[in-house]
């Protein structure tokens, strides 16, 4: 019980402050590719600690408690997401809990950043909550079918098999995992609102898509907004780093070095993946709204791809 | 189907032709017609509010010139009655037909041509606001300028007004509601956006009218920062106004000035040297590019192209530094001057000036290949945003707007002026009038700037840098200085009143023409597609709220 309730401090503390540090880098990768220098990787660190110190103010007249709400439920259900990831598979955290679970909590927050959105009757938070809602329900049949088909690959919907299943395989080139891998970065662009999907460092709120939700936060709750936004982004990153590149059969060791070694691997393949995303972005163009149906259908024609491929090899 | 092609065809019907027509109209009615020819293609033209519809019918619908410019003149104190000056532009003829047509101060109205040409709308319905001069017959007589918390202005521009401290603002409660279009619809709702916007921009309210992501409406609502400059002017002298007028746009400061200049220029008869001419096409291709590369990095940027945003940036800081290292003023002030030029700017500078415009041809070079090769952001640009021809004409959209939807017409090669004949240089066009139309026509057109530049600056001669002009111009002369600024033709017209000073000074910016473009290119586009096609026109709103 003691180790139990270590593991989940541990994990959680490690999420959080792990967390900003792929925003960080993306955006340090951008502007490099626009022959600039660039803020520290750290800055989305330091905007954080920025917007926690300061005060909410609510202007709307018209937004009820749910506003109020949102930020600490919206954080609250990323946190559990958070637990629900297997970090490694050296730190067991036992929560009972499978990948559903982390992907209908992680929808739960979404629900009511969309309730808050409407809450202020502002024209742009109906608009965004409109646009994000839409693009949830056509990208979602990839995320499922990506995971269902992970789970009868490995036999099982807990995250934490799946990745020591995953560790104890040999690692060859497999189908299966080169489609499902795609799929999910896919829907990860989609689910951070990234480019090619949403563009996230926009003024325009007619553009905008994820933004334009939050634009009647400021202050602590912008910040509560904006983690939970990161953890959502590495809770992905993670996912994809931990399932499809496991690393903890390269340790032999236990104890608290093998936890060590094995977290800093996993620090090391999310600023992989974050260099990985960030090249994205600076190669492709935001799709104009209605082409994103094309992405959609790609992503999840990749991961039925990648489900009757269990079939067939 | 629908020929828009014949329906653009300009008239290549001889300008006498044409003015023989107009005098037989004015005989019908025993109108006695004085025709006065001016500064080289101003055709001056009288007629009466009775032939003003036939006149218009003649010149915009049979001969198909385009209403450029529409204008009132409070000339009172001169003849006892208001002008209206019509201006109708002949391009293959060089030529601009001035149609003048006198109110009384006892009847303040006139028939309004918008019905037949909706080019008028807009210039009609600031001359009701500024001279209270009701134009019958218009489909939608509301306030244009005062509008909303300007209600109680006097018509400012009326020579009787002197008075031009603020009247008291109405109580919140008293303001009208904005009268624009509203939909009672289930399925349509309603995008109001600005007047205040999150970018550093200035004021104008978008009203979208969508029916999901598509617009089905747009309306816009602009002249929140009247700013009064017409009638500051008209205290001013001859010199002072030339520095109004480079302050009317901030990034069109020389085209301005350079319109302001031929105009008192030409009532001067002052015959400018050469190299003040060579110095001021380089300075004004200089600011074209600066602003075509300010542009393209916008349209860029809107579509999260990072890479060649920040390209284009790059060259328009090229374009700054070359200005800065020029003139040592980055935005062009106080480089120009009735008569010429104010320093010789290029003196031991040409062979620097040379490099660096070499420099930029070959980023131009590289950059327009990196981006006509990306797929995704062509697709972007396809499509989006179409104004198709026939409305680019019956709007009287100049400039790149213009342009990319099909009319070939660039006030340096129809109308030329200073020097711009002795140079080839490309002008371009395409037909399909989408976003990708005014991306490709402002990216050929920089790279044909700078062309232009390098051969001015190979053919620069030593000589004079200005000549002065007479203490005093003839009162009451006046003359049309017409520039292509960045976005498209800039007219300034300029009548000189007692004593040096200015009597009247009337500025159309191209932006005051295409702001009513906007609106249709917009029409069944996606939300989210909109800053792009309204950056793909980049309008000023300093040019339009004057």
């Amino acid at each position: 019980m003691t180790t139990l309730i270590t593991y989940t401090f541990l994990q959680i503390i490690i999420m959080l402050l792990l967390a900003p540090l792929p925003t960080g880098i993306i955006r340090k990768i951008k502007a490099r590719f626009q022959k600039r220098r660039g803020a520290s990787i750290f800055q989305p660190y330091y905007d954080l600690i920025k917007l926690l110190k300061k005060p909410q103010v609510t202007i709307s007249t018209t937004s009820s408690k749910v506003l109020v709400l949102t930020p600490y439920i919206l954080l609250g259900s990323t946190l559990l997401a958070a637990c629900l990831v297997p970090l490694s598979t050296k730190v067991t955290v036992n929560l009972p809990g499978d990948m559903l679970v982390l992907v209908y909590t992680l929808a739960l927050g979404g629900f009511f950043l969309t309730l808050a959105a409407l809450d202020t009757s502002s024209t742009f938070g109906g608009m965004g909550s409109s646009r994000e809602n839409t693009l949830k329900s056509i990208i979602e049949p990839a995320l499922i079918i990506a995971l269902v088909t992970l789970a009868i690959y490995y036999g099982s919907t807990d995250l934490r098999k799946i990745m020591i299943e995953s560790a104890n395989s040999s690692l060859s080139i497999d189908p299966v995992h080169l489609l499902l891998l795609l799929a999910l970065l896919m829907v990860t662009i989609t689910e951070t609102a990234r480019i090619p999907i949403d563009d996230p460092s926009t003024h325009l709120e007619l553009t905008m898509i994820h933004e334009a939700m939050i634009l009647e936060y400021s202050g602590r709750h912008l910040g509560l907004v904006e983690l939970a936004a990161y953890l959502k982004q590495l809770i992905y990153i993670t996912l994809i780093a931990n399932i499809f590149f496991p690393h903890d059969q390269l340790i032999s060791f236990g104890g608290i070095l093998g936890i060590v070694l094995s977290l800093s691997i996993l620090v090391l393949k999310v600023i992989i993946i974050s260099i990985i995303l960030g090249l994205i972005e600076t190669n492709t163009v935001k799709l104009r709204f209605f082409s994103i149906a094309n992405y959609a259908a790609l992503a999840v024609i990749l991961s039925l791809l990648g489900f009757l491929c269990v079939y067939i090899f | 189907m629908y020929d828009y092609k014949a329906h653009l065809a300009p008239s290549a019907t001889l300008a006498d032709e044409i003015l023989k027509q107009l005098t037989k109209i004015n005989e019908q009615t025993q109108t006695k017609t004085a025709v006065i020819r001016k500064n080289g293609n101003e055709i001056y033209l009288n007629t009466t509010t009775t032939n003003l519809r036939k006149f218009n019918m003649l010149l915009n619908h049979t001969h198909r010139l385009p209403l450029t410019n529409l204008f009132c003149n409070d000339e009172i104190a001169i003849n006892g009655h208001f002008t209206l000056y019509y201006t109708y532009s002949h391009h293959l003829q060089n030529c601009h037909f001035i149609i003048t047509v006198p109110i009384t101060p006892e009847e303040p109205n006139f028939p309004s041509i918008t019905k037949i040409t909706p080019a008028a709308d807009k210039y009609e319905r600031e001359i009701r606001d500024l001279f209270a001069l009701e134009p019958l017959e218009h489909p939608n007589p509301t306030d244009l300028i005062y509008h909303g918390n300007w209600q109680n202005h006097p018509p400012h521009l009326r020579k009787s007004v002197t008075d031009l401290s603020q009247p008291p603002l109405p109580e919140a409660k008293d303001v009208p509601e904005p009268a624009l279009i509203t939909i009672d619809s289930p399925d349509v709702y309603q995008i109001p956006v600005g007047p205040i916007h999150a970018g550093v921009i200035e004021p104008g309210h978008f009203r979208f009218t969508v029916a999901g992501e598509p617009i089905i409406n747009l309306q816009t609502k602009m002249h929140y920062t009247h700013k009064g400059t017409e009638k500051l002017a008209e205290q001013m002298t001859i010199q002072q106004g030339f520095f109004l007028s480079e302050r009317i746009s901030g990034d069109e400061t020389f085209a301005n000035s350079f319109a302001y200049c031929l105009a008192a220029e030409k009532i001067a008869k002052a015959e400018v040297p050469l190299r003040a001419q060579h110095t001021r096409i380089i300075l004004a291709e200089l600011e074209r590019i600066i602003s075509h590369f300010g542009d393209l990095s916008g349209i860029a940027g809107d579509t999260a192209n990072l890479f060649l945003a920040s390209q284009f940036n790059m060259l328009r800081i090229m374009g700054y530094n070359l200005a800065h290292y020029l003139t040592n003023t980055r935005f062009l002030r106080s480089t120009n001057k009735l008569g010429g030029v104010r320093k010789d700017f290029l003196k031991g500078k040409e062979h620097g000036a040379v490099e660096q415009l070499k420099a930029i041809r070959r980023e131009i070079i590289d950059t327009t290949e990196i981006a006509q090769n990306d797929t995704m952001f062509l697709d972007r640009l396809e499509h989006t945003g179409v104004l198709y021809a026939h409305t680019a004409y019956d709007l009287n959209a100049t400039g790149i707007a213009g342009r990319a939807s099909g009319l070939d017409y660039d006030v340096r090669k129809n109308h030329p002026y200073s020097v711009y004949d002795q140079f080839k240089f490309a002008a371009h066009h395409l037909d399909c009038g989408d976003v990708s139309c005014r991306f490709n026509v402002r990216l050929s057109e920089a790279l044909s700037s700078v062309n232009l530049m390098l051969s001015v600056i190979d053919g620069l001669k030593d000589g004079e840098i200005s000549v002065p002009l007479p203490d005093k111009l003839p009162p009451y002369e006046y003359a049309y200085g017409i520039t292509e600024a960045a976005r498209g033709e800039n007219m300034h017209w300029l009548m000189v009143g007692e004593n040096n000073t200015i009597y009247r000074y009337k500025v159309r910016t191209p932006s005051f023409c295409n702001w009513m473009a906007v609106p249709y290119a917009v029409n069944t586009n996606l939300v989210p597609d909109f800053p792009l096609i309204n950056k793909s026109f980049n309008l000023s709103y300093s040019g339009n709220d004057l």
